[in-house]
Parts: structure tokens; sequence; C-alpha cells
């Protein structure tokens, strides 16, 4: 039993929990939004491309929350640029984008003179950091950003079958569509200290992934989502307690890891179904 | 006068920059089948997407039911086609019915007693109850399309917009949704559907033949024509139909929306 316990005992690790089932929670509503709409690619590129803003404020000595949320508008203004001005693919829009604004942040970083300390801290969080006023803050946040999730259940189950069909069920697809960039931008702003702007895709994609495998229905993929977060989250520490590693990274190893375990799990329950069919 | 579900004036339509159809003017009658037909990329779709509310005009005007189409709540219910589906996505046929209460409920409404009673109609008269619970991934296109039109039929409708509704299904779907064309004209809603299928435009009340503009709009008889055919498709693949010009039977049969409309054929 102590081996359960024991990770959790001082106040930084108990700090370390609820701040990352915060970021779990957060990540793992809109998570499931951010896979249903085959959206992983940018929400990858989004996670690199708030670098140079929180790079910038944490040279210049400002909020990185709003150093990363400037640099998050000009992410999505750069990506829709591209898509208006020229015939390119989304995807390679994105992809200039993510490369871009990573080369920068990197850049800004490197003028700084604790450019590793800065670099790791940003990209990997520190999870053991995390204080009591950013808790208040994470969980602020993380209540906005469910109870949007909850207000766009409709508009974002009808756009996920196409902008035309929520159109024409008086969904608002436009707006639908820049709340959840918001919501995104949001949980990765509120998690990144905690989790690293790298890290936190793992939350974001991991559990929801793995919680498709198991939904009949998307507000059960919700419940799941969250669920395995949590799970990745409390794992993660405890494993990283005792094999002596990073947090953060045992955490997205830990959700990583889980899809492919429920992987294996659901096609061998499947096979199993199935050679029963056939055997009766 | 014939009640019209839309009239469109010097209508102009396209996506961006990219002028899908050129200036067009015609109507499409309420209470009455319409089958939009031309080849492909003639703009079939892109006229359902506007008198369907989802697509503004470039230029001109168009209205249905007497005012703009982007005004809702619609009474316009529009069907997409089955290919369209979000694959991935844990949705059962239940809730993908259910979704056409969204133009009612908007986004936070709860459905009430009879909305839900309406849902389980929509899915009996389609022939999808015994499916209520599968994933729409799980099921054939026939199937699907099945489900896209009963989503449609529980919206709040005086029109149904069908995008290629009958193209590549079983015979069993082909038949449950001909005999829902059928059954809202009898109801006295409005049916527009595309097709590229000569045969299905020959048994529609009313007819709009598309080339990237309105070629000509009206009855089967007078649009259907060796002349306005060759006008929009060309001579060569005309050959069939030039050589016996089936159209036809009565140019003067008052029939809009009167219109015999037993001839409405199953795609083969």
């Amino acid at each position: 039993m102590d081996w359960w316990i024991e990770p959790f005992l001082l106040g930084f690790q108990q700090r370390a929990l609820i701040g990352g089932l915060v970021a779990a929670v957060m990540c793992a509503v809109v998570g499931v939004w951010l896979v249903l709409r085959g959206m992983s690619f940018f929400g990858d590129a989004f996670v690199h491309g708030v670098l140079p803003g929180i790079a910038a404020a944490v040279i210049f000595g400002f909020n990185p929350y709003l150093g990363a949320a400037v640099a998050a508008l000009f992410m999505v203004g750069g990506i829709e640029l591209i898509h208006r001005q020229t015939a390119l693919k989304e995807d390679t829009a994105i992809g200039l984008l993510f490369v871009g604004m990573m080369a920068l942040g990197v850049t800004i970083i490197s003028r700084s003179n604790a450019y590793t300390g800065s670099l790791t801290s940003i990209l990997f969080g520190d999870i053991f950091g995390v204080t009591d006023e950013l808790i208040t803050t994470m969980v602020v946040m993380g209540a906005v950003v469910i109870a949007a999730a909850v207000v766009l259940f409709r508009p974002l189950l009808a756009l996920s079958f196409s902008a035309t069909k929520a159109q024409s069920l008086g969904m608002r697809p436009r707006f639908a569509h820049a709340a959840l960039l918001v919501l995104i931008a949001t949980a990765v702003i509120a998690s990144f200290q905690a989790v690293g702007t790298l890290l936190v895709f793992g939350l974001l994609v991991g559990p929801p992934a793995a919680a498709s495998l198991l939904s009949r229905t998307v507000p059960r993929m919700f419940v799941w989502s969250v669920a395995l977060g949590a799970l990745s989250v409390w794992l993660g520490l405890t494993l990283s307690y005792h094999l002596q590693t990073a947090g953060a990274a045992t955490i997205a190893l830990v959700a990583v890891a889980l899809f492919f375990a429920l992987l294996a799990l659901t096609r061998g329950v499947s096979a199993v179904r199935r050679r029963r069919v056939v055997a009766a | 006068m014939t009640e019209l579900l839309a009239e469109a004036v010097d209508l102009r339509l396209g996506y961006g920059n990219q002028v899908a159809v050129a200036a067009s003017r015609f109507t499409i009658p309420h209470r009455a089948v319409t089958a939009i037909i031309g080849p492909n990329g003639s703009g079939k779709s892109t006229v359902l997407n506007a008198v369907g509310g989802v697509l503004e005009p470039l230029a001109g005007r168009l209205t249905v039911l007497g005012g703009s189409p982007r005004v809702r709540p619609p009474k316009v219910s529009y069907v997409m086609q089955s290919l369209a589906f979000p694959a991935g996505t844990p949705i059962t046929v239940r809730e993908a019915v259910g979704m056409g209460l969204y133009p009612k409920l908007g986004w936070f409404g709860r459905p009430s007693a009879d909305d839900r009673a309406r849902v389980e109609r929509a899915m009996e008269r389609l022939g999808v109850t015994d499916l209520a619970d599968r994933h729409l991934d799980e099921l054939s296109g026939g199937q699907r399309q099945r489900v896209y039109v009963a989503q449609g039929m529980t919206q709040d409708h005086e029109a149904l917009l069908l995008d290629e509704p009958l193209t590549g299904l079983d015979i069993t779907s082909a038949r449950v949704i001909d005999q829902i064309i059928h059954t809202e004209r009898e109801r006295g809603h409005a049916v527009v559907l595309t097709t590229h299928d000569l045969d299905e435009a020959r048994a529609a009340d009313w007819v709009v033949l598309m080339a990237g503009r309105c070629v000509a709009a009206g009855p089967p008889a007078e649009v259907l024509t060796r002349e306005h055919l060759a006008d929009a498709y060309g001579l060569g693949s005309l050959h069939a139909h030039a050589a016996e010009p089936e159209v036809l039977d009565d140019p003067h049969k008052p029939g809009v929306p009167g219109h015999d409309h037993s001839r409405h054929q199953h795609p083969h």
C-alpha cells in the first residue's frame, strides 16, 4: 500500500497531482473534439506554436499566458492566411507555421542566459514546481473549458459531419470551429507550466484516442477520456517517483501506453468473441 | 399563380472567387417534386446548397418560402449524401436521427416526449428502427442514406432537399426513399432532389436543368427536350435520348403540383 501512497505524501507532490489532474481533465475534454475532428496534427503544431510567445515572456518578463495567447492567435491567423491566399492544403499551412513558430521560439530562448534550462522548462514543464496560485488559475481556466465544451456539444457534433450539415441545422459552424480553437489554446496555455508545451499533447490526444476504443457514444467518450487522463497522471507520477524518471514525460508515456494496452485488449476481446460465434 | 418554394433572379453562386453557377433565373414550385439535373460540375449541388441556406449567393436574389434562405429557423430540411459521414465518431443511428431536432432545440434545449416520439416515427418510416443502436460507420451506404433522410424528416420542415438520394443505393433503400418522396409530396411538402438520372427527372413535377447556369426550368416535357439536353450535355452524350426523346406525355397536363407522379421509378 505504501508503494501507492508514498509518492504523494509531501506538499509539492500533492500539488503536482492536483495540477496534473486539472490539466488532464481539461485536455481530455478538449482532446475528444480534437481527435473526432481529425485535428491532431493541428493540435501538435499548436502546442509548439505557442513556444515563441512563452519564450518572449520569459526573456522580457511579461505574463506567459499573454505571450502564449498572442502566439496562438498569430499561428491561427497564419494558417488561415495561407489557406485563403493559396491552393495549398491545410496540413501544409499547419506544417509551415509549426516549424516556423518552433524555430522562432528556440531562437528567442537562445538569447537567454539560461538557454537550456528555460527551453527544457517550457517544453517539458515543471510538474513538481506547481504552486497553489497556479492550481487556482488552472482550476478557473479548466472550469471555463469544461463549461464551454458542454455548451458547444451540439454544434461540434454537427460539425463532425460537415460544415454544410452543421450550417443546415443552424449550428453556426464557423463560430463553433473558432470556439474550439480558443478552447484548445486555453487548455494548452493553462497546462503548459505543469506538463510543458511538448507533453501537453500527450494528454490532448492519448486519453481521447484510447477512450474512442471503449465508447459507443460521444458522451461516454468524454467520461472515458477524463478517467484515462486522470489515470495517466496518477500512474505517471507514481511510476516517476519509484523509477526516478521525469514526471511530465512519464505521464505522457503512460497516456500513450494506455492507448496501446487498450487497443490490444479490445482487439483480443473481439477476436475471442468472433471465435465463439464461429464455434457456435 | 403557383405557390413557389424558391425564386432565383440573376442568381450567381460560387465558392470564394470560383463561380459555379453563372447568372440564372428560375423558380421551384412548392408542394411538388423538383429534380435538378445536369452533368458533373454543372452546379446542381450548389443550387441545392443555396436553397438550403448553407451557401450565400455571390450576386442576385434568391428567396425561399418568401424570405432569405439564410434566415433561421429553417423550414427547409437538407439531407446530405450518404458518402459523407463522420468516420470514427461514435454516434448511433438514434443520435444521428435526433440531430434533426437541433434547429428546434438550438444549442441547449432538451427534447420533449413529443420530440423523442418524432425521432422514433422517422426511424420507423425509414425502416431503421432495428439499427437504432448501431454506429453510422457500421451501416451500408443505403442504410446510412435512410438514416440521413430520417434525420431530415425529424426536422420540422416544409421542404426536403436531397442531394443525389438514390445514387448507388440498394433496392430496398431506394424503394423506401422513393416512397418518402411520394409521401412528402402528398403531405403538401416540396421535395427538391439532384440527380444524374434522366428517368428520375422525367418522373418529377418540375425540372431545373443545369450546366454552369440554369439552362431551363419547368415541367419535364418542356425542359428535357433535345435542344436543352444538347445545350447542357453536348450532343455526344445524347444519342440514346435524342433518337427517341421519350419525354413527354403531355406538356399541358395540369400538373404542377398535380402532375401524375406515378411514373417515379426506382433506380435500376
